[in-house]
């Protein structure tokens, strides 16, 4: 072929796609290559493949399953194999817009992963003896479903806990979880995210941040957003955008990470000392006098600081500034440079820097120093006060409250809140925990506080994840504190060796779930289903239930969990079948299709009517599309006015705060927000008084931006009421000479936690965890060089870990990525044997030891690429040398570690690890202390205050306080 | 719905106009956009089937500076699109091929799995898949340009940090980066025209040897890894690095031609020698044109070997089956083909000689045939050279004395190897005493002289202090004992023909012990 007839060749494809009419893809190089098949082609696409040979494939959207952002994917399924041939990006999707991270395409690996789990299996012998045998699903259903009817019946609901690591979907299960009326939820969130909520939910009553990246003109993250976190992917194309745009970008990390490296300033503070930087930065923008006064006098709540703090002050905003400026003078950039070490020099640039950005800040702190450290909330509110100091809150640019850019359509039923309060999630020490006290679920069992009697974990690996394992190994192998395990993974995990059922559920491209993520300054509802069903489908063959298609007998949760609540209440005598009934047939189970072609058509304005500009149902749009923009352009909702009609007999109260008693009109966006008091006469708040202008205003109990949270003031913790900084666990004064800060958290782009380790490409990137050290402390500590062996000593134990000697880490701190360390007990059959080591586990009383027996090796299997795995180190599992470090006020796991490090003793062995759990006993009673116990603070003898957001929330009166309550 | 924006349109019509506008394809890597985060790599694999241990692009990544002032610096590492591509000219079948829209293609049914073009390549990009044994490497996702789309890295990167495109496009977004923006390409001094420009890369990444190797086998969150005929990168442990720079990220590396070129080398070098060594014998003289030692035993030790040789190259081919398509679909830039059909000359006139000759008793024909003989005997020995040379990532072996020296080694090898017949041995013992005594010159030249280049230094330091150091001094020294082979006489033939096999292995393997990714 002649460069002319190959010229052609590539041009006529555009040229033919025009003519036709269909779809042209523009790609990032922005030539005549579409970057995607035209959409209109997805039902019969004939591909080229590499060897040259024609393969005609159905090309179907579904949502990544590995980390949060939840980005498109289009599966190419094979027309005559019916089998997934690669997984590509979704162009139609408007979070992710056809790109992905590693992850995405290696979604591949994980559904031809020959070690996942295919059929439901039931335990034989003692938990964790490694024995199984295959059941049927009706096997498994009937029993599981008769102990939870039990526990209904016998008015036990809350002997049903549901712990689920990454939900991935929005509302189905806690949908489940209500209709049953258990209080059962358990996250992973305060594992994760706690402090960051925490410190958002202060300011703004709403839990995340929706930094609008692309218009930013100063990106301020602390964190890691370019590489790994919410949303990797979908931010990360944001920032770049910006910064080729001209965006400036600070980055604080105390390790050089991916984004570090990008950033035009890199801040590598001393651990924990990050919101004295911060405030330091905010101090700056008051004596500057660069604030944005107008929107700190509209929308801060000052007149209430005021009130309670200083009410024998003039009640004006000129003194408030005054005081504002006192409150922060403490804060100096020499002051910050003592706490982080970053020099004051640095400091003031990236101050100025900040002041330029007027309104077009972006900030995002999600884990990094929030989850790091005690207090780490207040890093959050730190930050967020520099967005509220410039008015770049819910603005182009700014940072916006998650809520205003998340959909989360209304389902056809929504079932009421449980009339009861579950103890082991919601303990009454830590009244204004974020979230469930979830990784404290040992020690309180243990405490007596209660008992568990079917215990779900849903892609979730608390032995692994969380902070002290082996208390967690204790707990779950003691069936009088659990009475039945039933772990619902689509891959081995060392949860799920202790569990009496592990139920195969499906992947990313094997389910059902709808989710919307605030990735930018619009709201979208993401669709993930299982693509060969709906290649089937689009085929002409009907399929009524997902095992059907999927691998071997891997079910998806929605089926299972409809399916489940029917054989709980079959006759319907419980109340709560009826939730999970068909409308159209009653007296049959709802189907997946109905429930959400039901949603689609009733709960995402706009997409009825782009579904019948294509000749297709809601439901058909969302099968062949994935995704739905259903707003663009939210804008700041808080500057909008009440309508009138919302406004019956309105009142107002303290500080502008406007209540009605108008009902609450009814929203397709059922997003959780929280529910600020109603006034003395019942009527509820819906705006606020600014400038005699009544607006929406915030969530929040005064309906403005809480500077000053009296919540936080009058539940016991008046000295945090307003952002300031609080030493960490692991300020320097607290770790004495021979300790050093391990950084625990941190990620790599292409690994999520343990869900990926079943990816195959990813784990020939990454594969194992050394200990960065500086190289000043490997000299200090004799001279260690990379690959040498060293001994990390926390509070209750240590593990033996490889080095990594590099600059890239502040000297005095060491880090240790938390990706790493799969291992199976030696004896267990299943397992992911391309990423877990075979470990010993030795126990004497409360004292465990783990050691490494043999690394991965090649393997056959029905994946030839088993036989070629290079690698033999999976790393090691740092995280069961940690005991739990709730934070008093967030309820957030302080993930860093005081540790002591020295090099490996004779006998010792990688991947050591040793710990007392009676220590952690210790560890977990001396964080206790630190809490104030709503029943010593609680101003109205309630547990919690009503006002924050829950899972679940049960009705007020369940809040009181059991000795008050009688 | 998603936003689309469309920027330059491309216009066919700047391709076809005149039909003299010929796309030129071009990548951009841009390293000021491209955050590590590997999605090119693993959107390859699974466009591409690429198995597992192998990779057609990867993100290398190396930490520069020291704390607070450090940075991870990335580059995606490839198949760079030479516009002289050594790997097309070093195939012997044409199955590395570059097409005229400028794309370095490859035909997996035509490889017979020679490594030639991986040994030519010096950007490392090209590997042997292990499912199909055939190589392969970037190819811009051809088979997606011609139906229209866009290679599958360049869609999925996050980023959009790597762009396709038509340099001879003015509207392009390549032409508009190439142009304006500060680009370089991966090691220009090969002269192999690169068209994959980076944006904003730094010479700490894109020079091999300029950032550390980790010591104890490790990178930042993987292993180096312990695959066979591993060649690390980064600047090894002492060597002159920037101490600052640190290779954080790679992915492992292997030599293409193991002990089995090594071996061919000494064979064929035993092959040549023995008919040239024999040669000189009846040309000077010191035994007649009917002497056995010519008449019989020379050739038919060279033809054995000869054998030998083809049997090793042979069964180094990851193809063996497809061995004749070298003679079938010869490729003639190609110095295996070329080689191919010089020993293939070689072992005819052998073979005549040995029939005509020996068999049927006919010392002319013997005496005649060595006309061609003796050119073709020393082109067999020498070829070699050509054949490394054009190799043209291994610096070592870009050396104008390698042809002699390989001339030098066969009659070395030659002397030594006929030494025991007893006929001529005067003779023989001082060809073989002189030609030991060149070769040790010649190494010692090798190894004292300054080197033109990092690469070519550091071979020698694997050479003689490195990996390869034991096979090359005691390769040095047994050479030396062979010296003395006009006082020793037989007893320097085991330590001459030993002295050449060690010493040609610790050659061709340190040859490739530089990393060049």
């Amino acid at each position: 072929m002649n460069i002319r007839q190959l010229n052609e060749r590539v041009a006529a494809a555009k040229r033919e796609t025009l003519a036709r009419g269909e779809t042209f893809y523009p790609g990032p190089s922005r030539v005549h290559l579409a970057s995607f098949p035209p959409k209109e082609r997805w039902d019969e696409w004939v591909a080229v493949e590499p060897d040259g040979g024609e393969r005609s494939y159905a090309l179907v959207p579904t949502t990544c399953f590995n980390c949060e952002s939840a980005c498109g994917l289009l599966a190419y399924v094979d027309r005559e194999t019916l089998q997934v041939r690669k997984f590509e990006g979704n162009p139609e999707h408007p979070g992710s817009r056809g790109r992905n991270c590693a992850k995405g395409p290696a979604t591949l690996n994980q559904v031809t992963d020959p070690d996942r789990i295919l059929y439901p299996l039931r335990r034989v012998g003692g938990r964790g003896e490694g024995r199984w045998e295959r059941v049927s699903w009706d096997e498994a259903l009937d029993d599981i479903a008769g102990r939870i009817r039990r526990a209904l019946e016998e008015k036990r609901p809350n002997d049903v806990m549901y712990h689920v690591g990454r939900p991935g979907e929005d509302g189905f299960t806690e949908r489940v979880l209500a209709a049953w009326g258990v209080d059962g939820h358990n996250s992973h969130t305060n594992i994760c995210s706690s402090g960051g909520r925490a410190g958002y939910h202060w300011w703004m009553g709403l839990d995340r941040p929706s930094p609008d990246h692309a218009n930013a003109d100063v990106i301020l993250l602390v964190s890691a957003h370019l590489e790994s976190g919410h949303y990797f992917n979908p931010h990360a194309q944001r920032i770049v955008e910006a910064r080729e745009r001209g965006a400036k970008l600070i980055v604080v990390d105390t390790r050089l990470s991916n984004t570090a490296t990008h950033a035009d300033h890199w801040l590598a503070p001393v651990p924990g000392s990050e919101a004295a930087m911060l405030l330091a930065i905010a101090s700056h923008l008051i004596r500057t006098g660069r604030h944005d006064r107008e929107f700190v006098r509209r929308w801060w709540n000052w007149q209430e600081y005021l009130a309670c703090e200083h009410p024998d002050r003039p009640q004006t905003f000129e003194e408030f500034e005054r005081l504002l400026g006192e409150l922060y003078s403490e804060y100096t950039f020499e002051y910050a440079e003592r706490e982080s070490g970053v020099s004051a020099e640095v400091l003031r640039e990236v101050a100025e820097t900040v002041a330029g950005a007027r309104t077009r800040l972006a900030t995002h702190v999600w884990r990094s120093a929030s989850a790091g450290n005690l207090g780490g909330w207040q890093v959050a509110r730190a930050l967020f006060l520099l967005n509220a100091l410039l008015g770049a809150v819910a603005v182009e640019g700014g940072t916006y409250p998650n809520a205003w850019n998340k959909f989360v359509p209304r389902p056809p039923v929504l079932p009421g809140h449980p009339e009861q309060w579950n103890e082991l999630t919601w303990p009454e020490e830590y009244p204004l925990a974020m979230n469930e006290m979830s990784f404290l679920l040992p020690q309180l069992l243990k405490d007596g506080r209660g008992t568990i009697d079917v215990y779900f974990t849903r892609v979730y690996n608390p032995v692994w994840t969380n902070p002290d394992g082996f208390s967690w190994i204790e707990t779950l192998t003691d069936s009088s504190l659990v009475g039945l395990h039933v772990a619902l993974t689509p891959t081995w995990n060392e949860t799920a060796y202790l569990a009496d059922y592990v139920l195969p559920m499906g992947l990313g491209s094997e389910r059902h779930d709808i989710h919307s993520y605030e990735q930018y300054d619009g709201q979208w509802v993401g669709f993930r289903q299982p693509v060969l069903r709906a290649a089937r489908e689009r085929l002409g063959e009907i399929v009524s239930d997902t095992r059907e298609v999927n691998p071997g007998e891997v079910w998806e949760e929605n089926e299972f969990w409809i399916d489940l609540t029917w054989r709980i209440d079959p006759d319907g005598a419980l109340g709560i079948r009826g939730f999970f009934e068909s409308r159209e047939r009653p007296g049959e189970k709802m189907t997946v299709d109905e429930y959400y072609g039901w949603i689609f058509e009733h709960s995402v304005p706009g997409l009825p009517e782009a579904a019948a500009a294509e000749g297709l149902t809601p439901l058909g749009y969302m099968r062949r599309y994935g995704a739905f923009e259903v707003a663009k352009g939210v804008g700041p909702l808080h500057e909008r006015p009440v309508p009138e009609a919302e406004l019956e007999d309105a009142a107002v109260g303290e500080h502008g705060r406007v209540y009605t008693r108008a009902p609450k009109p009814d929203a397709p966006n059922v997003v959780p927000l929280p529910t600020p008091e109603p006034d003395e006469e019942g009527r509820r708040p819906v705006g606020v008084e600014v400038d005699g202008e009544i607006l929406r205003g915030w969530p929040t109990p005064s309906g403005r931006l809480e500077f000053y949270s009296r919540t936080l003031a009058e539940w016991g913790w008046p000295e945090a009421a307003v952002p300031v900084y609080l030493r960490s666990h692991v300020h320097p004064d607290e770790l004495g000479a021979d300790r050093m800060t391990l950084i625990s958290t941190f990620r790599l782009p292409v690994q999520i936690h343990t869900r990926s380790a079943n990816a195959k490409w990813l784990d020939e990137i990454a594969h194992t965890n050394p200990l960065w050290l500086h190289p000043q402390d490997a000299e200090r500590l004799g001279g260690i060089r990379t690959g040498d062996l060293v001994r990390v000593e926390t509070e209750i134990g240590y593990f033996v870990v490889k080095a990594w000697v590099t600059e890239g880490i502040r000297p005095g701190v060491v880090a240790c990525s938390h990706h790493m360390g799969r291992w199976k007990p030696e004896g267990q059959t299943g397992g992911q044997r391309q990423a877990m080591a075979t470990v010993s586990l030795e126990r004497e009383g409360s004292e465990w030891l783990l050691r490494r027996k043999a690394g991965v090796a090649p393997f056959e299997s029905s994946d030839p690429d088993t036989g070629r795995i290079w690698w033999s180190d999976v790393g090691v599992h740092q995280n069961l040398t940690f005991p739990v470090h709730p934070d008093p006020v967030s309820g957030m796991h302080c993930w860093h570690q005081a540790v002591r490090v020295r090099r490996a003793e004779p006998g010792d062995a990688y991947g050591d690890i040793s710990v007392d759990t009676a220590a952690s006993r210790e560890v977990y009673e001396r964080w206790l202390e630190r809490t104030r116990s709503a029943r010593d603070t609680s101003p109205d003898g309630t547990r919690r205050p009503y006002w924050l957001l829950r899972p679940l929330k049960p009705p007020k009166d369940v809040y009181r306080l059991p000795a008050v309550r009688e | 719905m998603t936003e689309l924006q469309v920027g330059g349109e491309f216009d066919v019509r700047n391709l076809l106009a005149g039909g003299e506008r010929a796309a030129r394809w071009v990548k951009v890597l841009d390293q000021s956009r491209c955050i590590g985060c590997h999605a090119c790599t693993t959107a390859c694999k699974s466009e591409n089937l690429v198995p597992v241990g192998v990779t057609r692009t990867y993100v290398k990544a190396v930490e520069v500076g020291t704390f607070p002032q450090v940075r991870r610096n990335f580059q995606v590492t490839r198949c760079n699109q030479c516009e002289d591509a050594p790997c097309v000219a070093a195939c012997p079948t044409g199955a590395m091929f570059r097409r005229p829209d400028g794309i370095v293609d490859f035909d997996k049914r035509v490889c017979i799995g020679c490594k030639a073009c991986m040994a030519a390549c010096p950007y490392d990009a090209i590997f042997i898949n292990p499912a199909d044994h055939s190589a392969e490497k970037c190819n811009f996702c051809s088979h997606r340009i011609d139906a229209g789309l866009e290679p599958a890295c360049v869609v999925v990167c996050p980023v959009e940090a790597i762009l396709v495109g038509d340099l001879n496009d003015p509207s392009s977004r390549v032409a508009a980066v190439v142009n304006r923006d500060s680009v370089t390409v991966r090691r220009p001094e090969k002269e192999t025209r690169p068209k994959v420009f980076y944006r904003d890369a730094t010479h700490a990444t894109l020079d091999p040897l300029a950032a550390r190797r980790p010591d104890g086998g490790l990178f930042m969150w993987s292993e180096q890894g312990e695959v066979p005929h591993r060649v690390t990168s980064g600047a090894p442990d002492g060597w002159n690095s920037s101490a600052a720079a640190l290779l954080a990220y790679d992915v492992p590396h292997r030599a293409p031609w193991d002990w089995r070129v090594s071996l061919y080398t000494w064979t064929k070098g035993i092959s040549a020698g023995a008919y040239l060594a024999a040669a000189i014998l009846a040309l000077a003289g010191a035994i007649g044109w009917g002497d056995s030692l010519w008449l019989t035993w020379a050739p038919l030790v060279a033809l054995g070997m000869l054998a030998a040789t083809g049997a090793i190259l042979i069964a180094d081919l990851e193809h063996p089956l497809r061995f004749p398509l070298i003679f079938l679909r010869p490729q003639w830039r190609s110095w295996l083909v070329r080689g191919a059909f010089v020993i293939g000359g070689y072992g005819t006139v052998l073979a005549v000689h040995l029939l005509g000759g020996s068999l049927g008793g006919s010392e002319g024909l013997a005496k005649w045939l060595a006309v061609a003989g003796i050119p073709l005997a020393a082109a067999t020995a020498a070829y070699t050279a050509y054949l490394f040379a054009q190799a043209k990532a291994r610096d070592l072996w870009q050396s104008p004395l390698l042809p002699p020296h390989m001339l030098v080694q066969a009659l070395l090898l030659g002397a030594a190897v006929l030494l025991p017949f007893g006929h001529g041995t005067h003779d023989l013992q001082w060809i073989l005493g002189g030609a030991a005594f060149a070769h040790v010159l010649l190494v010692l030249g090798e190894i004292t002289l300054t080197h033109p280049t990092a690469h070519a230094h550091l071979a020698v330091r694997e050479l003689t202090r490195g990996r390869y150091a034991a096979f090359f001094w005691g390769g040095l020294v047994l050479a030396a004992v062979a010296i003395a082979a006009p006082l020793i006489g037989v007893a320097a033939v085991g330590p001459a023909l030993l002295a050449v096999l060690l010493h040609e292995h610790a050659y061709v393997q340190s040859g490739q012990a530089v990393p060049l990714a």
